[in-house]
């Protein structure tokens, strides 16, 4: 069934603190497809990761995954559903050498790729897998942060921003990864600043303005209405 | 050579105070290890530990008293069932003040150690009850230079390998990197599908099975008492602010070290066993506050010391003035109806209170040590009176002034950390005071200085009349509450408070923050000095209690109870406070007991304090009362 909802996001709301940052956001991602959510600085496509994740203060609205009711999930029991998350800030571990951190989180479901499938994708970390965490560059941080996650089994991804600060060809590199697990048919929810590459590997696109989905664009349309893209993103 | 050699102590001797410097070490450096995971883990300083550790040895002497259960069976059992109400205290009492300030675990789990070790006093006195030798490992080793006792040894090597194996699980397994995780990011690791609260949970009953362990080791050894949990956990806090309280490895070398420095003090200079940690302490604030292993960044956080001040309690100049008024005219009264010398107990400890509030309430700087002040100034103002001749305010003054230079000296070491580290130096910094008037000629010991003379008031008035010495009392008391009225309400009031609130936005607006802190240090301590001062006249008696930790836990106490940054709050905890001990005094341990209570309930439910939650209710009833005719349709004031 190509077309279920994986995740189907509904009137989904979140707080820091007294401050309201997502003021019901409602759309869906279909099983197999990458959507991206793109928006301004500051729109809040962070938080939405972060509220399906359950890692914000306080959230309401509904988050079904697999056609499951999450919102009163902690997030802990959301990750051993099936949902993975790449946070923007990378978090790796600084007191944990690389191979500690990418055996850190637990396997969720069977399916996942083994340690050796994961260091023939990134052959640097294989090189660096025992220096601690704290010692990366930036971009083998972002690597680790990606390749972190494949292990678990997780059949959808959060990807927030996981080309940011990187060179050309390490972006190449994560694209090629994405289609790579989009091949493997996982489904992925991806937060880009770049849309351009975002084009290159999306079916659809959601544009979050003030922590609401203000559009959505598919693929087809996306050269059509680049017009209105750049008035959503600012530039 | 062979004068060299004389210099030296006979080898004998040496030698068994290595052994015994070695045997201390391998329980510091177990102890310190249980509060480093804990506190990695969970931020809090678990002062509770020193109970724990009591609790375990207490368990191995019930099991084999009363069970016939003996050395080894109870080496597993006691730390199950001490882990256990660990695990127990941490899921009911500790889950809940994690998003609180520190401090707030730090006074709970010092409720908790009050209440266990006022239990097991009640149960088993306070003298030793003899634990025997596991008869397997009885006798001694002849070792040609000494004798080794094998339990002793066993307790080295033992422990030695406790804490490699707990390094060994922390640093080298899957396990530890969990733990590693979630103390870096528990939140990120949450949301990797591990259960982070459960690993917290078990992690404190971890802690704690290792201090009861300690404990089942110690039995043989020390004897089980119900204090001797609260002897070593001071000391094992400055072996933490050594080591630095972020490093596992710290805590095993400063713990083993620490002991073995403590065993060669004892050759050498006997006088200074007692005080050495906390003078190496203090060696080590100054050139590396963030401890020999520590790394400095996480633990000095700032903006988290200050979340104990009641915020929001704006109390109106009406208020104040009424509040004064009926002070004044309450002492005037009061030795009309109720025994003058309770009321004096009352007033120095209103005014030792109010003092500590100064610090606490409008600083936000948690002092564990206030009783080195109170103590100290009583017993320079009793040795002065009796033995030079004081007039009872020269005497006065003597007090104050002492306490005014232990101030500046406990300050200026202290506020180079913060936060619950601030708490343990001060603690410990005290302690060493307390050692000292243990050593000490001239405060005699567990006598004191008896007898004191109240003496003549400007030469003219007779205080050894109780009411002449009482209105003496208040109108000192008075002097010292319109003081910090003063204090407070100053544009130095003002930079202190916005130090509370924020310190990284304070010393943004050019303010040097370790500058105003230390002069509200100093005036605390000057202002506790003044009311140990009176103590001493007062009860004619100098002695051990005024100094000893018990006293800095009245005054959190007694603040904390009343009303942290409120005006007339010390003023009520002190009265509870005193009335208990008077009162209540032929319970005994029970007020311990009480008190722990109080702390624990406070801190759970009662932050405010009755005179903060009085403030509330009060404000409450008044806004309601002023908006209701208004609003009387929408629910929304009345939620908010
Ligand atoms: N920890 C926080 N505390 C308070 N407010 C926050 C916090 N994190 C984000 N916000 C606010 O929430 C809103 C949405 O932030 P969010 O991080 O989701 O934006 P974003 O779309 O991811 O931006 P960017 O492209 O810069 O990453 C912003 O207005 C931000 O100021
Ligand atoms: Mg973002």
């Amino acid at each position: 069934m190509p077309d279920a909802d994986v995740l189907d996001v509904r009137d989904l709301c979140a707080w820091y603190g007294d401050s309201q940052s997502l003021h019901g956001a409602s759309f869906n991602v279909r099983q197999g497809e990458v959507v991206t959510l793109l928006g301004r600085n500051g729109a809040g496509k962070t938080t939405t990761l972060r509220a399906i994740m359950g890692i914000v203060e306080r959230r309401s609205g509904s988050v079904c995954y697999d056609g499951r009711e999450c919102i009163a999930l902690s997030s802990d029991r959301i990750a051993r559903a099936g949902i993975a998350y790449c946070p923007e800030e990378r978090g790796i571990y600084a007191s944990l050498d690389v191979e500690e951190n990418l055996l850190l989180p637990p396997v969720v479901a069977p399916g996942g790729m083994t340690i050796s499938e994961i260091y023939e994708l990134f052959p640097n970390l294989q090189e660096r897998r025992r220096s601690q965490g704290s010692k990366l560059s930036g971009g083998e941080q972002q690597m680790l942060a990606i390749a972190r996650i494949l292990r678990t089994g997780a059949k959808l991804l959060l990807l927030d921003e996981p080309t940011e600060g990187l060179a050309p060809i390490i972006v190449e590199l994560i694209g090629r990864v994405i289609q790579n697990l989009k091949a493997r048919g996982l489904t992925i929810l991806l937060v880009e600043q770049n849309a351009r590459f975002a084009a290159t590997v999306a079916d659809r696109h959601y544009i979050i303005e003030n922590g609401r989905v203000a559009d959505m664009i598919a693929a087809q349309e996306f050269d059509e209405r680049s017009e209105k893209l750049s008035a959503y993103l600012g530039v | 050579m062979s004068a060299i050699l004389d210099l030296l102590p006979p080898l004998p001797a040496l030698f068994g105070q290595i052994l015994i410097g070695l045997i201390n070490g391998s329980f510091y450096a177990m102890l310190s290890l249980g509060l480093a995971v804990i506190f990695g883990l969970l931020n809090i300083v678990n002062f509770a530990h020193g109970a724990q550790y009591m609790l375990g040895g207490l368990c191995a002497y019930i099991l084999l008293k009363y069970f016939g259960v003996g050395y080894w069976p109870a080496l597993l059992i006691a730390p199950v069932v001490v882990g256990a109400f660990g695990v127990l205290l941490e899921r009911l009492f500790l889950r809940p003040l994690y998003r609180l300030d520190h401090l707030y675990g730090m006074l709970l789990t010092f409720g908790v150690a009050l209440v266990m070790e006022g239990l097991v006093r009640n149960q088993y006195g306070s003298t030793g009850n003899p634990y025997p030798e596991p008869p397997s490992l009885a006798g001694a080793w002849n070792l040609g230079f000494m004798y080794l006792p094998v339990y002793r040894a066993w307790v080295i090597i033992a422990s030695l390998g406790v804490c490699l194996a707990t390094w060994y699980v922390i640093e080298r397994t899957r396990l530890g990197a969990y733990l590693r995780a979630a103390t870096e990011n528990p939140k990120l690791t949450r949301a990797f599908g591990i259960n982070v609260p459960r690993m917290v949970m078990l992690t404190y009953g971890g802690g704690v099975a290792l201090a009861a362990l300690a404990g089942v080791m110690a039995a043989p050894i020390y004897q089980v008492t119900a204090q001797m949990g609260s002897e070593i956990i001071i000391v094992v806090f400055a072996v933490v602010v050594i080591g630095g309280m972020g490093s596992i490895i710290g805590a095993i070398v400063s713990g083993f070290v620490l002991g073995l420095v403590e065993g060669l003090t004892k050759v050498f200079y006997p006088e200074a066993s007692t005080t050495v940690v906390f003078i190496i302490m203090a060696i080590v604030l100054l050139v590396r506050p963030a401890g020999l292993f520590g790394a400095a960044t996480r633990t000095t956080a700032a903006g988290e010391s200050h979340a104990t001040a009641a915020s929001g309690l704006r109390l109106s100049p009406p208020t104040v003035r009424n509040v004064t008024i009926a002070l004044i005219a309450t002492g005037v009264l009061a030795p009309w109806v109720v025994y003058p010398v309770f009321l004096m107990k009352v007033l120095c400890f209103a005014l030792f209170a109010c003092a500590f509030n100064l610090l606490l309430g409008y600083v936000g700087l948690l002092s564990f040590g206030h009783a080195a002040f109170y103590g100290g100034a009583s017993y320079i103002t009793a040795h002065a009176v009796k033995m030079w001749g004081f007039d009872p305010l020269l005497g006065i003054l003597a007090g104050v002034l002492a306490a005014g230079i232990l101030g500046l000296v406990f300050g200026w070491l202290a506020i180079r950390r913060q936060g619950i580290y601030f708490a343990m130096i001060t603690l410990a910094l005290a302690q060493m005071v307390y050692f000292s008037a243990v050593q000490a000629e001239f405060t005699h010991n567990d006598e004191g200085i008896q007898a004191v003379p109240r003496g003549h008031l400007l030469g003219l008035v007779d205080l050894g009349n109780a009411l002449n010495m009482y209105y003496f009392v208040f109108a000192v008391f008075l002097l010292g509450f319109w003081l910090i009225h003063r204090i407070i309400d100053s544009p130095f009031g003002g930079v202190l408070k916005a130090v509370r609130e924020n310190e990284p936005r304070a010393i943004s607006l050019g303010y040097d923050t370790d500058h105003y802190k230390l002069v509200a240090f100093v005036l605390s301590a000057l202002l506790s000095g003044m009311a140990g001062a009176l103590d001493a006249l007062v009860f004619q008696l100098a002695s051990l209690t005024n100094v000893h930790w018990t006293m800095s836990g009245h005054a959190i106490l007694m603040t904390i109870l009343g009303g942290v940054g409120t005006l007339a709050g010390p003023i009520v905890g002190a009265l509870i406070v005193a009335g208990m001990e008077n009162y209540l005094a032929t319970l005994g341990a029970w007020v311990t007991v009480i008190d722990g209570a109080i702390f624990i309930v406070c801190v759970m439910m009662f932050r405010r304090g009755i005179v903060g939650e009085a403030a509330v209710l009060l404000r409450k009833v008044r806004l309601k009362r002023k908006t209701e005719p208004v609003l009387a349709p929408s629910t929304k004031g009345a939620t908010s």
